[in-house]
């Protein structure tokens, strides 16, 4: 294979491997610690991008957007973990599954509504190409990339080195012995239930010069955003980041080999993930 | 003689209403909603009785379809011949799938199934296409044979028909809901430990449910076919998983006639929603969530309830008349 | 005599579902007492304790504090009014350091005042960087009840403290909880029954759901009186 072709290959999964992440990441968390499936966290991806967009349109500025569409995602997030999931939280797995995915519902037809259904066409910031191992790679993927792994930091700074976070990564191992320390387990669940929101609203903002924005945009996604977070676990934050990885890799340069091939490729790994083993790569069982 | 018409009663009822209906609700309605009904008994079974919820449906719907479209368009003319292909495949696409599926816990086998049907999107739309003929679709109306007996290209004849096969469905899930079987698969549901301890095997018993209910949905993908005489990848759209998920959880999961009665309420309503808010999506997102939160057990549920009641009422009012 | 209760459980039922486990129970607390819950496996005696701390709603029933009522209150709103709940099982956070679980019980209390904590419990500080997954069932033991008297509360729930332990360390527990005492009430569930009888004030005995004996006077509590009513 021409070795420009593997690099650019190689680039481009990585910057796939991105946006996968800060979607999934959000769907892992909120599984980790609430022990909820939460399919909205495919609209504020949604809303992410579509902010974006008017941001963008009526400022000029794409980088604005981008902080609007997190604000909004989050927001958006806030209030309907307040409303619904709140109500929610010791129900069977089934239970979450079906209301998040009414809320998605709602939400895209919400979409719909404000936008319309033509795509919202938004332009790459910047179209400069850096030349890396002497081939043209577009800087702006480079930069997705880049703000993915610090992304990834942060998180790790936040569950490693504050208060809070500590108390989500206990949270994610005894729920109830967290509260019976005395810690306010309600306002933990809103803080990082309004946390992997904004994760996914970043990835839809970032990955919205690259993709067609439409109303389906979430639904679209939804099958490889689970691939993903099921390949590596849910609930386990470094297996979302390495499966992300190997996700983002195999259909790039799947793509580059066999074009369908990017599509059933994921898909047979995760069956013969799950085949061996039945929670994922990383995935931690289900005892409350 | 009287056990047989208590038991049958309900069913044929039902389905006596929607033949009767015929006469002042157009035809197109009603074969619609008995074939999205067909659909989505599986799902209602699956959900209901064994605690799986599948957001994958589109998947087993195609499979049906697509063996009938190839059957019809590539080697007979035969629509009942086209069904069994298609009842077939679903046969045995569910029996493959099955093991890989079944032992999973019921967020992953969610998300496995909604992968499946994306895949299947994928594959009879570019990787198939040479066969599939991509998104344009398969077109057989003008090559299905004109049977004696039920014309099934005409509108009327393939509605007889259908009513048929439902009431031998219903007949047949209702018969599952009564045995041993089907007692073990609401233990599933609800204690799997417990059912493991009295000796059954709640993998086989999952396995066996799932094959009976990705079947019944195949078959539907058949009637599809037949009905629309063609056959495209969108009927497994991302957009298209929605669909059985929500008609089941509108009529009442667990219920025999929740599917009936969710997917004319689903149906109805969808065109008459789309005509005067245009906005399909929002209005059904909101349904779900209220339904879910409210703890309802959907309209074919509620109804049910709410027709108890009164009958013991009345019951009641009539007992106390005979004692005075 | 007016003898102020700390805590006190009136008519308490509760149950799992249908499966009734606590039968009308009535159980009192004095400030600084040391009362017992002796009873076999499945009496219902964690039961009691989860009701309490807010864990499982009871069917019927009191559960007053001070000054306030503990029902219908969220668990952690129960621990940090001042009632905390020590479970069985050496619970702690495996993959987190001794230093970062008594943070979280700093952080929950707002009591960062380690000195109490390693005055009866010296063996954590040398274990404070050491990940809680990797400590003895005593080391465990030691954190928990470290982390649960962060916050100075007012009453100590504990569940089966001694189960698997040496010898040595339940000697160091017995003396703890006698001086623990001085400043709260401690309810503890055992089935030690020299321990228990060695240091409470008073003892409840607890079959199959009801409370069958109040020993309260220093004849009555002794192992031998406590087994026959079990």
């Amino acid at each position: 294979m021409d070795g420009q072709l593997l690099v650019s290959g190689v680039i481009f999964g990585f910057s796939l491997a991105s946006i996968y992440f800060l979607i999934s990441i959000g769907l892992s968390l909120c599984f980790g610690l609430m022990r909820i499936i939460s399919l909205d966290q495919l609209l504020y991806y949604s809303f992410g991008a579509y902010i974006t967009y008017t941001v963008t349109t009526i400022t000029g500025s794409f980088w604005l957007g981008v902080l609007c569409g997190v604000i909004v995602g989050g927001l958006l997030a806030f209030f309907v973990e307040r409303a619904i999931f709140r109500r929610i939280y010791e129900r069977e797995l089934t239970f979450s599954m079906i209301t998040s995915f009414g809320v998605l519902l709602g939400g895209i037809g919400l979409i719909k509504f404000i936008w319309g259904v033509v795509p919202r066409p938004v332009k790459t910031p910047f179209t400069d190409q850096i030349v890396l191992i002497g081939t043209e790679i577009p800087a702006y993927r480079l930069l997705v990339i880049l703000i993915a792994g610090l992304v990834y930091l942060g998180i790790w700074l936040f569950l490693n080195k504050t208060i809070i976070g500590k108390a989500i990564r206990a949270g994610i191992e005894d729920m109830n012995h967290v509260e019976g320390l005395g810690i306010n387990v309600t306002r933990l669940f809103t803080i990082t239930f309004v946390l992997a929101a904004s994760l996914s609203a970043l990835g839809g903002a970032l990955y919205a010069p690259l993709i067609i924005v439409d109303p389906s945009m979430g639904l679209e996604v939804l099958a490889f955003a689970f691939m993903v977070v099921i390949i590596g676990g849910l609930g386990s934050i470094k297996g979302t980041l390495i499966s992300a990885i190997i996700v983002g890799q195999v259909v790039s340069i799947g793509s580059l080999i066999y074009a369908p091939l990017a599509i059933m490729a994921p898909f047979a790994m995760m069956l013969v993930i799950l085949l061996i083993k039945p929670t994922g790569l990383f995935g931690s069982k289900l005892t409350k | 003689m009287l056990d047989t018409w208590r038991w049958w009663r309900g069913i044929l009822i039902a389905f006596g209403l929607v033949a009767i209906s015929r006469l002042f609700i157009p035809l197109p309605f009603l074969n619609e909603v008995l074939i999205f009904s067909i659909y989505t008994i599986g799902c209602n079974f699956l959900l209901g009785k064994v605690g799986f919820i599948s957001f994958g449906q589109p998947a087993y719907l195609a499979i049906g379809a697509y063996g009938t479209a190839f059957y019809l368009f590539y080697f007979g003319t035969n629509p009942y011949i086209g069904i069994l292909v298609g009842l077939a495949s679903g046969l045995i696409f569910s029996t493959l799938v099955a093991p890989m599926f079944v032992r999973l816990r019921s967020d992953y086998f969610a998300l496995v199934n909604l992968a499946l049907a994306v895949i299947i999107f994928y594959m009879m739309q570019k990787v198939f296409a040479g066969i599939t003929k991509g998104d344009n679709g398969l077109w057989f109306l003008a090559s299905i044979a004109s049977t004696p007996l039920l014309d099934l290209t005409k509108p009327s004849d393939f509605f007889t028909f259908s009513l048929l096969v439902a009431i031998a469905l219903w007949a047949f899930y209702k018969y599952i809901d009564g045995t041993i079987f089907g007692a073990c698969c609401l233990a599933t549901k609800i204690n799997e430990t417990k059912l493991q301890f009295l000796g059954y095997s709640n993998f086989r018993i999952r396995l066996i449910a799932f094959v009976i209910a990705n079947t019944s949905t195949a078959l539907a993908g058949s009637l599809y076919a037949v009905y629309l005489g063609s056959v495209s990848p969108e009927i497994t759209s991302p957009a298209r998983t929605a669909d059985p998920v929500v008609v089941t959880i509108l009529g009442g999961v667990g219920s025999l006639f929740g599917p009936l009665v969710g997917t004319i309420a689903y149906t109805g309503l969808r065109d008459v929603i789309s005509k005067l808010i245009g906005n399909w999506e929002f209005f059904i997102g909101a349904i779900l969530v209220i339904i879910m939160l409210t703890n309802s057990s959907g309209l074919y549920g509620s109804a049910e309830a709410l027709l108890k009641k009164l009958v013991n009422k009345l019951k009641s009012q009539a007992e106390k008349q005979v004692l005075k | 005599m007016n003898n102020p209760t700390t805590l006190e459980v009136i008519g308490l039922n509760a149950a799992y579902g249908e499966s009734k486990v606590l039968f009308d129970i009535n159980i009192k607390l004095h400030p600084n007492e040391i009362v017992a819950c002796v009873g076999r496996n499945g009496s219902g005696k964690t039961t009691l304790l989860k009701t309490i701390s807010g864990f499982l709603h009871p069917s019927s029933g009191e559960i007053k504090s001070i000054d306030h009522d503990l029902i219908g209150l969220r668990p952690y709103q129960i621990a940090q009014s001042g009632v905390k709940y020590v479970p069985q099982d050496k619970k702690v956070f495996s993959d987190l350091t001794v230093r970062e679980n008594l943070e979280l019980g700093s952080y929950a209390n707002n009591d960062y005042n380690w000195d109490p904590v390693f005055d009866y419990f010296p063996k954590l500080k040398i274990l404070i960087d050491r990940k809680a997954g990797f400590l003895s069932g005593g080391e465990r033991q030691m954190l928990m009840i470290g982390r649960a008297i962060l916050g100075a509360p007012e009453v100590l729930l504990i569940d089966e403290p001694t189960e698997g332990l040496a010898p040595s360390i339940v000697t160091h527990l017995r003396h703890v909880f006698t001086d623990l005492s001085k400043k709260a009430s401690l309810i503890i569930v055992e089935q030690n029954l020299p321990l228990v009888c060695a240091i409470s004030n008073r003892v409840y005995a607890i079959r199959e759901g009801h409370v069958v004996a109040e020993l309260s006077t220093r004849d009555e509590i002794n192992p031998n009186n406590c087994e026959q009513y079990l």
